[in-house]
């Protein structure tokens, strides 16, 4: 808890790069055991902030402001100044900050015994103590695989445990839940929260989406363009009378939403019966480990769940990309019969919107991105796929490119909307929509989710959401199946399990996505 | 990564090298005119007589003027590494590309039978088949021998970019095999078009060069650089100048063609 | 690991038979009989271990290849040694950090010089430094001048690969995770990143022996040293194919095995460092 005694005061910090401030005349006082979130989007400046108190400010970069420590005197701030502090640094497990080749726990229990100067063996064993302090997470036996072949939430519980060891007086979080499911950043957010309270540090906390001002309640500052924009605590900032930035980026932050329940009337698109996830389907399946459902067009679907709880597994095999017990019909027509060229043009009519930015080949050119389904499905010449692409690039908002650029010139977010576009041109029968607001920034996220729900309500196509977040479903889907490790454990209308979820997995799911 | 900077820089060098290939071009077409003797033309003057105004690359053993000869030989030698690099561009790159679209068992038997003949040293591999036809098809053989590292690179970039997401997601939306193979030839072969011909370019000519050399390649009265300098050989101890100026035309038209080929530092030596 | 050691072991001996495959397919052109069935009687002698005879010398080959042999296995192996002792310091000094991008241009001017134009150079070095005429038979010409000759395409070729791993090393987001995780500078590069070059060079020994031995058959053929490698260029220039296409396989084999012996070490190596 905040004994409002000032660790660390930051006076008119200004950073610049190549002649581009970064930040400008930025100014925070932190007390110990308080938390500040820097809330902004890309460019916004919370990274020369870290980068300042991390000691990594270029030399070349130039720098103005005062810095001081504790009762110590004011420092001008400079490149490489050391801030004598115990400062640990908590990254992202996205940004990949680990080598991916070698074993995860060696390359932490390092960065610990450098931090406390102590043997690594030693520093191995305080990362056990670390992870062993907390509900959920990995041992450092798991850890012990190279950090590439490790999942985000297990790199983030190492990433987290490493942080904490070091007992630190100030710990730099760089984004560090993002991209995750809600239930694992609400788990990793109440372990560290926890740890605050019994190490008492104070917390500085880059990030990018308003889900982490709801999780860490604490003081806020949104910064953009390297200037603040407004400053208060979460609760004030998430209430509607604000800077009506600060209302755009906190709009990403899902909300009860009064839906109408919608019935769908269409003809079936998707008939699955008997179809057994598991890994290694027994001989003969029990009834429990058997699904089946229906999927009409214009229907939509959420597939609910944590990584590795069968939901592409599901996808695969409604693809026809896997073969598993069961009957699976699309379009009326069952997979299981056909052969692989003719499953091949079944799946012309599906599209695909996924957080994979690899999805889109990135030597292909913006326009032949789009046009590509109708340019191969139906050998259409350019003239007559320009006007579909057109019209389908400015409706995503990406009509003002040069139609030439390649896609992997474009930021991450265009490439989302990209992929929209060339949804939209191929007049899917099923839209398959996989996490489509991770790794956005808050605006975008609001942006991304309002182009689905319109591309939705104006299509004839039926969706299918792949989610670990039950208020993407909410927003994008009346029908919702929750799965959890390879099996189907609940299923319903998305208001029902909403109001009244029946298994723990759902009530998790749902909780976590309950944020406002 | 690719920093704007590096890749202004290797604009500018690719550019230089593809100028600097334009005008060995042009040399070459001009070289008649160019040349102050005939092909060949014996006791043009003195004979080992040293770079000189009258001869600005001296004189051979027989007298041949240095000049006219270089310039003769870079000929020979340019035309005969343009069409083997060429055909190392189709036999091995494009090959490579095709055959890695091809149903997995049938690109994997290709790729193996291919990669056995890429663990053998090219030189070694067109000295044989220059044997195996005649020295008149050493240009053939110098191209087909530098094929089998291409079509392996080929392939294997191929592979890799078919396990992307990408192609993933592709198939997933029934974009066909050939459809992909399109994409691949699109835009990968086309984009490394020039920097893999340029790359064939300077690995044939070394081979070639290296051939004739050995005494494989170019057939009098056509002497290639390679043959000149393996002619100079009993005269260069005491008139370096007989092997200096076609060495060093040789290692200009290698350093031209690794300049256009980008900085890339992934070809063998 | 094993698994991993199991399955390149299994590539190393699909790729050895490739090559006795065209071994066995050069080797029966000496045969007067008919094609294919001359293919197949080579090709249970390759497996016999029975390389045949050689049709000029009238020599077994195998003979033919142990008193050639040793000649190349010095020239190549010594070769190999300053190519690790020069390639590897100058790789890690002008591969690694900001001179890597300043020494491309002059690595690729370097480069572009052919063997037997360096082995012309180097003998004419020898013989106005020294004295020594590279047509007389000694120790120097047949072994220190082929040696340096072998051992420089050696060193391009160490130098040139430890580049392409330092390149790809450069751009991998730990070093600055790691950084601002609180390890130094030099920590990163000597615990995780070293160990990433050394692997993308034993990744790339196959190339590093191809290019020994295609020097080899260069300098020996300038420096009249009698090895393999030469015995080569005459076999195929008399057309004693029965003599070239063993040659030819123990030159396939050399390189497969410095393939797979790479991949195996690459790994190793990686697990090492975990």
């Amino acid at each position: 808890m905040s004994d409002a005694r000032p660790i660390l005061e930051i006076k008119d910090l200004s950073v610049a790069r190549d002649g581009r401030a970064e930040i400008d005349r930025f100014s925070l006082t932190l007390n110990a055991g308080e938390t500040v979130i820097l809330l902004g989007e890309a460019g916004s400046g919370k990274d020369a902030v870290l980068r300042l108190l991390d000691g990594l400010v270029d030399r070349a970069d130039e720098v103005a402001g005062t810095l001081r420590v504790g009762e110590s005197e004011a420092r001008p701030v400079a490149p490489r100044m050391r801030v004598p502090l115990r400062v640990a640094y908590l990254p992202g497990a996205a940004q990949r900050p680990l080598d991916p080749l070698v074993g995860a726990a060696s390359q932490l229990a390092r960065v610990i015994a450098r931090r406390l100067s102590c043997p690594k063996g030693a520093a191995r064993e305080e990362l056990r103590g670390a992870l062993a302090r907390f509900v959920g997470a990995p041992s450092v036996e798991i850890l012990d695989a190279p950090a590439g072949a490790l999942d985000t939430v297990t790199v983030a519980w190492g990433l987290l445990a490493a942080a904490v060891a070091s007992t630190p007086e100030l710990v730099l979080c760089d984004h560090p839940f993002a991209d995750m499911s809600p239930v694992a950043a609400n788990a990793l957010s109440k372990a560290l929260v926890e740890e605050q309270a019994r190490l008492g540090f104070a917390m500085l906390c880059a990030a990018r989406e308003p889900q982490a001002v709801a999780r860490l309640k604490a003081r806020t500052i949104v910064l953009r363009q390297g200037r603040v924009v407004e400053e208060g605590e979460a609760a004030h900032l998430m209430a509607t009378e604000t800077h009506a930035y600060t209302q755009s980026l906190f709009r990403a932050l899902p909300r009860p939403v009064a839906k109408p329940s919608r019935t769908v009337r269409g003809e079936p698109l998707l008939q699955v019966q008997g179809l057994v996830l598991s890994p290694e389907p027994r001989k003969t399946p029990r009834q429990r480990d058997m699904m089946g459902f229906e999927l009409r067009r214009g229907a939509s679907l959420a597939l609910l769940g944590e990584t590795g709880s069968g939901r592409h597994t599901l996808l695969r095999a409604v693809l026809g990309l896997e073969r598993r017990p069961g009957r699976i019909l699309f379009d009326a027509v069952d997979l299981n019969l056909l052969s692989e060229a003719m499953t091949l043009r079944l799946r012309r009519r599906v599209a695909f919107v996924t957080s994979n930015d690899a999805a889109l080949d990135p030597r292909m050119t913006i326009w032949d991105t789009v046009d590509e389904p109708l340019r191969a499905h139906l050998k259409l010449s350019r003239e007559l796929t320009a006007g579909y692409r057109d019209t389908a690039l400015k409706r995503v908002g990406l009509a003002s490119y040069e139609g030439r650029r390649t896609v992997a010139t474009l930021p991450p977010f265009d490439k989302r909307r990209l992929q929209v576009a060339r949804a939209i041109v191929a007049a899917p029968l099923m839209v398959v929509i996989d996490e489509p607001l991770r790794g956005l920034d808050a605006v975008a996220q609001t942006t991304m989710r309002d182009l689905l729900a319109e591309f939705r309500v104006e299509s004839q196509a039926a969706f299918v959401v792949i989610t670990s977040d039950f208020a993407v479903a909410e927003a994008l889907c009346d029908e919702v199946m929750v799965f959890d490790k390879g099996r189907m454990v609940e299923r319903g209308a998305v208001t029902s399990l909403a109001q009244a979820p029946k298994d723990a997995v759902t009530k998790a799911l749902v909780e976590a996505a309950c944020l406002v | 990564m690719l920093t704007p900077e590096l890749t202004r820089l290797r604009r500018i060098l690719a550019a230089a090298g593809w100028s600097g290939l334009g005008l060995i071009a042009i040399a070459v077409m001009l070289a008649d005119f160019l040349a102050r003797a005939p092909l060949g033309a014996a006791h043009t003057g003195p004979v080992l007589a040293a770079p000189s105004e009258a001869f600005p690359f001296g004189t051979d053993l027989l007298g041949r003027d240095m000049f006219s000869e270089t310039l003769y030989g870079l000929s020979t030698t340019v035309a005969q590494a343009g069409e083997a690099a060429v055909l190392a561009l189709l036999a091995g790159g494009l090959l490579g590309f095709v055959c890695a679209h091809l149903p997995r068992p049938a690109g994997n038997v290709l790729r193996w039978a291919i990669g056995a003949f890429a663990a053998i040293p090219a030189l070694l591999l067109a000295l044989a088949m220059v044997a195996l036809t005649a020295r008149g098809y050493a240009g053939l053989a110098a191209g087909l021998a530098a094929a089998p590292l291409a079509f392996v690179r080929a392939f294997d970039r191929a592979r890799a970019a078919g396990r992307l997401g990408h192609a993933e997601y592709a198939r997933a939306t029934g974009i066909s095999a050939s459809a992909l193979l399109n994409r691949d030839l699109a835009y990968e072969f086309r984009d490394t078009l020039l920097p893999t011909l340029a790359r064939a370019l300077a690995a044939v000519a070394i081979i070639l060069s290296t051939m004739s050399f050995l005494g494989f390649g170019a057939l009098p009265p056509h002497r290639d650089l390679g043959l000149m300098i393996a002619a100079a050989r009993t005269s260069y101890l005491e008139a370096w100048w007989t092997v200096a100026f076609p060495a060093l035309a040789l290692m200009l038209l290698i350093l031209l063609a690794r300049l256009a080929a980008g900085l890339d530092e992934g070809e063998r030596p | 690991m094993w698994r991993f050691a199991l399955k390149e072991g299994g590539k190393w001996v699909l790729a050895l038979f490739g090559a006795l495959l065209i071994a066995a397919a050069l080797s029966a052109l000496a045969d007067p009989g008919p094609y294919l069935a001359a293919f197949g009687n080579r090709l249970m002698a390759f497996l016999s271990l029975d390389p045949g005879r050689s049709t000029i010398s009238g020599l077994p080959a195998a003979r033919e290849l142990a008193m050639h042999g040793p000649a190349t296995a010095d020239v190549v192996l010594l070769g190999a040694l300053m190519a690790l002792m020069l390639g590897l310091p100058l790789g890690l000094l002008l591969g690694t950090g900001g001179m890597r991008r300043a020494t491309a241009p002059v690595i690729q001017i370097v480069s572009a010089a052919p063997v037997f134009c360096a082995c012309l150079a180097l003998a004419y070095a020898a013989f106005h430094l020294f004295g020594i005429r590279p047509d007389t038979a000694s120790r120097v010409t047949t072994l220190f001048l082929p040696t340096v000759a072998v051992g420089l395409a050696g060193t391009a070729a160490v130098q040139m690969a430890l580049r392409r791993a330092a390149s790809l090393a450069q751009d991998s987001p730990f070093r600055l995770g790691l950084r601002r995780l609180g390890l130094t500078a030099m920590e990163i590069e000597r615990v995780y990143v070293a160990p990433q070059i050394f692997a993308g060079l034993l990744e790339s020994l196959g190339e590093v022996m191809l290019t020994l031995l295609s020097a080899a058959v260069v300098a020996e053929w300038v420096f009249q040293s009698h090895g393999i490698a030469e015995l080569f260029v005459k076999s195929v220039a008399l057309h004693d194919w029965s003599m070239a296409a063993p040659i030819l396989l123990v030159f396939a084999a050399l390189t497969c095995t410095a393939e797979f012996l790479g991949r195996v070490g690459s790994r190793v190596l990686m697990r090492a460092a975990s």
